[in-house]
Parts: C-alpha cells; sequence; structure tokens
C-alpha cells in the first residue's frame, strides 16, 4: 500500500514538473537534441569506432576475422609505402603555401575598387564549383602530350621536345597534380579571404591614409590583423587537407608512376588487397597526424599573431622602454 | 487466413531475395560457373511444380542431334521467347536481322526477344518466376539445378561432335548449354601494320614478339605495343589472364601449384613460365616499343587507333575484337593471335564459352521442339558467334577465328579444400593476380621506363612477397 502511494505520488510530481515551465523546457531540449544526437552518434562515432575496432584485426570484408593486437599498427610503421606515401603530402603543402599566397594576395587586390572585379572573382572562383571527378578528367587532357597544355606553351615559344612529360616524369608528377588541387581551391580561399576583408571598418584606411601608410602597410597592419582567424583556419585546412589529398591523383594517375599519396595506398590496401584491418590501423594513424598537425598550427598561431593585434612587435618593444624611460624619469624627479 | 497469406508472400519474398542475392559478385562478360551458387537450393525448388510430370516427356523428345536444320518440322507454327544480356544487338538491328534470315528457312516459327540490361541479376529473378519464354542465355546456376529449368540438347559426348565446351553446363552426362560464342586468351593486333612492318609468320615466342615489335618501330609509324597503362586494369586484368597453361603448357599450375610453388617467377631460360610472361612487357618498355606518354593513355581513343593502324598490338581478351572491329573502316585490319610463349615446341590458348542457350524445360513440346531449332540455327548457320569475333563454338560452321596449331586448353579449378588459397595469397601478398593487382604490372612498366629497378629485381621481390605470404598463411611449399 505504502509504495503504491508513493509511486503514485511521485508520478503526480512528475506530471506535475513535466507542465511546469521548467520541466517544459528541459523536455524541449532533449527532444530537440535527441535526434541530431542519435544521428551523429549513428553515423559519425558508431562507424568510426567500428574501425578502430578492426585496426586490432586480420579480416577481409567477408569470412572470419583474426584478433592481432597491434601488428597492424606495428606494420603501418614498418611499410615502405605507407609513410613513403606521407612524403609526397609535402608536395600537396607547399602547393597550399602558394595557394595561400596568391588567393590573400589578390583578395586584398579586389577587395579595393577593381574595374571587372566582380568578373575576376567568378572566374577564379568557378573552379571551386566544378566536381573533383570531372577535374581530374580535364586535367588529364590537359596534360597528355602534345594537347592543351603543350600547345599553349609551344605559341608561346617552346619546343615539344624541350618540354617535359607532365604526368610520366616522376620527377614533377606530383607537383602537375597539385597544379589542379591548387588551381581548384585557391578560388575558394580567395572568396574567403575577400569575404574577412568586407567587414575591416573601411574608415581605418581613411585614417591610416591621412597618417600616410602605403598599401603593403595597410594590408600589413590593418587588413591582416582583422582576418588572423580566417587566415588561421584556412592553412589549417589546407595543410589538413594536403596530409589526405586524394582526388587528383587517384583520378588522373590512379596513384600509379609515384604519386600515390597516402589515401591512394590505404584505398589499394583496403580494396584490392582487402587488408581491411591494416587500412583502419591506416586511418587511425593518419587521424592522430592530423589531430597532431593542427593542434601544432593552432599553438604556431598563438605566437605569430601574438602581437599582431594592434601593431608590430618592435613598436611594442620601442614603446615598452620610452615608458620605461618616462616612469624612470618621474621616479628620478 | 490472412496470417497463412502473409506468411505465404514473405516467404516468397524471401526466395526471391536469396536469388537476386547470389547473382552479384562476378563481372560483367565473364562467364557465369555452375559452381558459383550454393545458398539458393531451397528457393530454387518452389517456381517449377510442374517439372516431374513432363520429364519423362522432355527426355523422349528431340535432341540437338536429330534436327536436319532446313528439312525437320518446316510446319511447325508456334511463337517462342528469347530472353538475352545483348542490348546493343537488340538496338542496333542484328537481332531482327537474324531472326528475319531465321525465318527465311522456317517461316512459321515466329520468335520473339528482349534484351535485359542488367542480366545477371534479372535474369536470376526471371527464372525464379518461371515467366521468361522458352530461351534464355543461362545464369549463375547451380549445375543441379540444370534440370529442374532447363532441356537436355543430349549428351556430352555426342554434343561434343558438333560444338566445342559441351561441358560447360552438363548434369550427368547430359549437356544443357551452349555457348553463343566463345572467349580465347591471346594477343590483339593490326595484321596491316604487321605486313607493313615486314613480319610476316607470326611471333610465336617472347624473342620473335620483340623483334616483330621492334620491326614495327622501324618500319611503320605505328606504336608496336600499346599498354593502355593509365586505364589500369588493362594492365593487371589482362597480363595475369595469361598466368597458368599458357605460359607453362601445365593445366593445374594456375589454380592447383601456383600457391604451392616456391619460386613462381624464376627465369626459366626458355622463355617460359610468369617471368617470360612480365619480362615481355619490361623488354618492349626499355626498349622504346611502347606509347610514348604511358601515363596519358586513353581507353575508348586506343579503339580507333589501332582500327587505323596507329597502333600494331594490344594485349586483350578476344572479347575486345568486336569493339575494335566496330571503332573504324578497317574491321578486316585486326587480327587475334595466340599469345607468344612455346611451351615444349606447342603454343596454348585458354578458352571458354560466353553465355550459353538454355531452352525452359517447362514450355510446351511444341515450344520445346522450335527452340531447339533454333538454337541449332542460331549457333550453326547465323554467324553470329563469328560476327561477334569470337572463338567458334559450332566445329562445323565457318570462322574468321584462326588459331592455327595451338592447343586450346582450360585451367582447371583449385583442388578440393583449397578453393581460397589463392584468393588469400593474392591479399596477403598483394600481388592480386586476376583479382585487380594493376599496380604490380604497373610498376613493370615504371620500372623498365625510369631504369629504376632491373627485371630481376622486381621478381626478386614478388617471389619475396609470395613466400612471406606463404609462411604467414601457413601454406606447403610443394613444388
Amino acid at each position: 500500500m505504502v509504495t503504491q502511494v508513493n509511486t503514485a505520488g511521485n508520478r503526480k510530481g512528475f506530471l506535475q514538473w513535466a507542465k511546469s515551465r521548467k520541466g517544459q523546457q528541459v523536455i524541449i531540449i532533449i527532444a530537440f537534441m535527441i535526434i541530431p544526437l542519435a544521428l551523429l552518434f549513428t553515423f559519425t562515432y558508431l562507424p568510426f569506432g567500428e574501425m578502430v575496432g578492426y585496426s586490432f584485426y586480420k579480416m577481409k570484408y567477408v569470412g572470419k576475422r583474426t584478433f592481432v593486437g597491434w601488428k597492424n599498427y606495428a606494420s603501418v610503421f614498418s611499410r615502405k609505402d605507407c609513410f613513403g606515401a606521407l612524403k609526397l603530402s609535402l608536395y600537396y603543402m607547399g602547393g597550399s603555401i602558394v595557394q595561400l599566397v596568391l588567393a590573400l594576395y589578390l583578395a586584398t587586390i579586389l577587395s579595393f575598387k577593381v574595374k571587372g572585379g566582380n568578373i575576376f572573382k567568378g572566374f577564379m572562383f568557378f573552379p571551386f564549383l566544378i566536381n573533383g571527378i570531372a577535374i581530374g578528367f580535364i586535367f588529364k587532357f590537359f596534360y597528355t602530350r602534345g594537347f592543351v597544355f603543350d600547345t599553349v606553351l609551344q605559341w608561346c615559344g617552346f619546343q615539344l621536345d624541350n618540354l617535359p612529360y607532365w604526368l610520366k616524369d616522376q620527377r614533377i608528377n606530383n607537383i602537375s597534380l597539385v597544379g589542379t588541387s591548387v588551381w581548384r581551391y585557391f578560388g575558394q580561399n580567395m572568396v574567403l579571404f575577400i569575404g574577412a576583408i568586407m567587414s575591416v571598418d573601411a574608415e581605418l584606411y581613411e585614417a591610416a591614409m591621412l597618417d600616410g601608410a602605403n598599401r603593403y602597410q595597410q594590408f600589413r597592419y590593418i587588413i591582416l590583423p582583422s582576418i588572423k582567424t580566417i587566415v588561421t583556419l584556412n592553412v589549417i585546412l589546407s595543410i589538413t587537407g594536403s596530409l589526405s589529398a586524394f582526388e587528383p591523383p587517384y583520378v588522373i594517375t590512379s596513384g600509379a608512376n609515384g604519386t600515390g599519396t597516402y589515401f591512394v595506398v590505404m584505398n589499394e590496401i583496403a580494396h584490392t588487397q582487402q587488408k581491411v584491418g591494416l587500412a583502419s590501423a591506416m586511418a587511425v594513424v593518419l587521424l592522430l597526424i592530423i589531430f597532431a598537425a593542427t593542434i601544432l598550427q593552432k599553438l604556431f598561431f598563438k605566437y605569430a599573431f601574438r602581437n599582431a593585434e594592434d601593431e608590430d612587435f618592435n613598436a611594442t618593444k620601442r614603446r615598452d622602454k620610452q615608458l620605461a624611460k618616462y616612469a624612470a624619469r618621474k621616479a628620478g624627479r | 487466413m490472412k496470417l497463412k497469406r502473409v506468411l505465404a508472400l514473405t516467404l516468397a519474398a524471401a526466395m526471391t531475395f536469396s536469388l537476386t542475392a547470389c547473382g552479384g559478385g562476378s563481372n560483367e562478360g565473364t562467364t557465369p560457373a555452375p559452381t558459383a551458387v550454393s545458398e539458393e537450393d531451397d528457393g530454387a525448388e518452389a517456381p517449377a511444380p510442374a517439372a516431374d510430370a513432363d520429364e519423362a516427356e522432355a527426355e523422349a523428345g528431340v535432341t540437338y542431334a536429330s534436327i536436319k536444320l532446313g528439312e525437320d518440322y518446316q510446319n511447325l507454327t508456334t511463337t517462342i521467347k528469347f530472353i538475352h544480356h545483348k542490348t546493343d544487338r537488340e538496338e542496333d538491328g542484328t537481332m531482327a536481322d537474324l531472326i528475319s534470315r531465321f525465318n527465311g528457312v522456317y517461316p512459321n516459327i515466329t520468335v520473339e526477344t528482349e534484351g535485359i540490361t542488367d542480366y545477371q541479376e534479372d535474369s536470376l529473378l526471371r527464372l525464379s518466376s518461371g515467366d521468361w519464354g522458352d530461351i534464355m542465355f543461362i545464369p549463375a546456376v547451380d549445375a543441379a539445378e540444370l534440370p529442374t529449368y532447363f532441356v537436355p540438347y543430349g549428351t556430352v559426348s555426342e554434343m561434343s561432335e558438333y560444338i566445342n565446351f559441351a561441358d560447360q553446363w552438363k548434369n550427368g552426362d547430359m549437356c544443357y548449354g551452349i555457348g553463343y560464342m566463345g572467349n580465347a586468351q591471346g594477343l590483339l593486333y593490326n595484321k596491316k601494320v604487321f605486313a607493313d612492318a615486314g613480319v610476316t609468320k607470326l611471333p610465336a615466342t617472347p624473342d620473335e614478339y620483340i623483334a616483330a615489335l621492334q620491326a614495327i618501330k622501324d618500319n611503320t609509324d605505328a606504336i608496336p605495343l600499346y599498354t593502355n597503362y593509365a586505364a589500369g586494369w588493362t594492365m593487371g586484368g589482362q597480363w595475369d589472364a595469361f598466368l597458368g597453361a599458357i605460359t607453362t603448357g601445365d593445366e593445374t599450375w594456375l589454380n592447383q601449384k601456383f600457391v604451392h610453388t616456391a619460386e613462381p617467377f624464376k627465369d626459366n631460360g626458355d622463355g617460359t613460365g610468369a617471368y617470360a610472361l612480365y619480362k615481355i612487357l619490361y623488354d618492349a618498355t626499355e626498349k622504346g616499343l611502347i606509347e610514348d606518354d604511358y601515363t596519358t593513355t586513353d581507353w575508348e581513343g586506343c579503339k580507333p587507333m589501332i582500327n587505323n593502324g596507329e597502333i600494331g598490338s594490344m594485349v586483350l581478351g578476344s572479347w575486345a575484337i568486336a569493339q575494335m572491329k566496330a571503332a573504324g573502316d578497317h574491321p578486316d585490319d585486326i587480327g587475334y593471335m595466340p599469345f607468344p610463349i612455346t611451351v615444349n615446341g606447342k603454343q596454348y590458348a585458354t578458352a571458354g564459352p560466353d553465355y550459353c542457350y538454355g531452352i525452359n524445360v517447362n514450355a510446351s513440346e511444341e515450344n520445346k521442339t522450335a527452340a531447339m531449332i533454333f538454337v541449332k540455327w542460331m549457333v550453326e548457320e547465323s554467324g553470329w558467334c563469328d560476327l561477334e569475333g569470337g572463338y567458334p563454338i559450332s566445329k562445323s560452321a565457318d570462322t574468321s577465328f584462326v588459331f592455327d596449331g595451338v592447343t586450346i586448353v582450360n585451367n582447371v579449378v583449385a583442388l578440393e579444400g583449397e578453393e581460397d588459397l589463392m584468393n588469400e595469397m593474392n591479399a596477403e601478398s598483394e600481388l592480386s593476380f586476376n583479382a585487380g593487382g594493376d599496380a604490380k604490372v604497373q610498376r613493370i612498366v615504371e620500372a623498365a621506363a625510369t631504369g629504376a629497378e632491373t627485371f630481376d629485381d622486381i621478381m626478386e621481390d614478388w617471389t619475396e612477397a609470395w613466400n612471406a605470404a606463404q609462411e604467414e598463411l601457413g601454406i606447403g611449399v610443394l613444388y
């Protein structure tokens, strides 16, 4: 009897609470969160957890699995092709630096009044809208011996015999591939930069001009500090992106001829060789590398932009000195 | 009542799905093998309830051998239906043309055809529903199931007098399927380019082949050997196909001995074996006998090139002949020759049938006879097999497929209990023979072009990987 009364009382209390404003709030919060959280869990964290689990097994897509412990991770580090492929990422990182500098330069120019500025923006953003696979096919023909690129260079006076084989020559084929990825992404970076630069208060330029600052000084002391968040973001995205470069080598050269990046190698191991455990271990290792790279970059930018907020580093020093002098004089008096 | 109906429906659905599930997996263009299917036993019995009653009659019915085309059954009037996968032939009017020629001989037999795009899967569904007409290309069914669905043409030994590959679909000693064309492994070449280069005798050894390629380079503007490097599948998929009987003369090598061999890639010294096979590619590349920029080859583009005499030869299965012939104005220049490896004075080629005609066991007696007549006419008289550039099925029909002095062999299947060894070795060694191992063959081209590795280095590397895999999997070395 007593327990019955108790539960009845509890139920009544719960109902009351549920009807109250606070209860309604909590219920609505949970109800709204549960769907996205369930989706996030089911489609992101659950498969990821499964993959981490796979990385400890020797397994194919079908058939029996054997637990092998850390053996897959050991082979990721001992195999020549896995970490050798990461060296190719240096090409893509180099490319992403070129891409960011180019994007920042053009964004700065285009954010001032330029004739036909919008047309330029459109043209340069356009490649980003094309599907990556299509870009691969475009550039396959672009680089084919005697096709588009060679023809254009011949118009400029180059002899076909002196031109390299853009995809065959192992010294430059990775640079050719990186070129396609720069071509594709720099427009997007540029548009992001322009968006950020637009948000800078125009009066600052005016004030700077009155103080006699030239365009470079305006860029250095006004624009760059104002858009540092977006610069940091773009650099981080580009560097992690170059660690996981996949589309250009996969579509244009199918990873052959020394262009197989980490992802391409991983794809080959997972799908052709059916070593699912090893490929999963590779994916986990890459994830850790990307984490590390991101954290390092964060720290670097924290340091690099430490004093950039208002003025340059030397100016702070000078001012500190002067203040110290002033204080000393004051104390002396 | 309602519950029962729901149950029955669910059961039917489950059966259908179990059948479709079996159809997936293998590639288009490959011949479905009778061993491929095992799970469908439960589902398969249901759709053919009337089989028992008709079976006695069917066995007493006409056989392939007993029909005299153009003489027997001239008065037979009926309509038969034929379902097939050659949608391209349905569209370009070839099928209609064949049938109108058939009706010239048998005007009273009306033939309806239906081309099915996704044939591998759809045909299994149609087969299980029983509603597919009178003739179909046999999909991947178990050999044990053949009598429940199809009419036998005759005994295998009897049929072997008339056709090649009579044992492809056999149950007991009866033959249930006749191929519409055969596929053989060899080399595609341009006859005119070879003639212009002064190559009169087809090369039969690796050395002769390299010499022929050199002659093409010296005497013509054509690319002697077009590798199709960039496409990928044209490297592993096509070169690996010659492993086995063609390179060793031993039908058991590929599926039974290869995994147990200690040094499968050693130099035999007489131009045979896997070493000699891949050495051809290395030598051709090293001597500059392949295309200039192999990284930008284009599969669609190579078809008109070989047709127009810009390419001397390509390593492709005979299925490619029809495509190359259709790609330009010189179909007669396209030739097909056995692979230039001679083992103990003999050249070998592997061959097998493509899809095979099967006749519905549940059709009416008249339709069975009409279907038998139609199949015999298609095989013997239509010339369809030759039109497709296929290896001949009929032993009496005219064929342009010349494989002079070549012994046709078939790689026998793996020993019982060892069926999975090859797959496991492929995965463990990462060489993936006949299983998408394109990178390893591309590596040969890269090594030869850049001089990064010698051929022996590569072979040594492969042997190491092979031996490590044997050790890892505990596979005994017997040869």
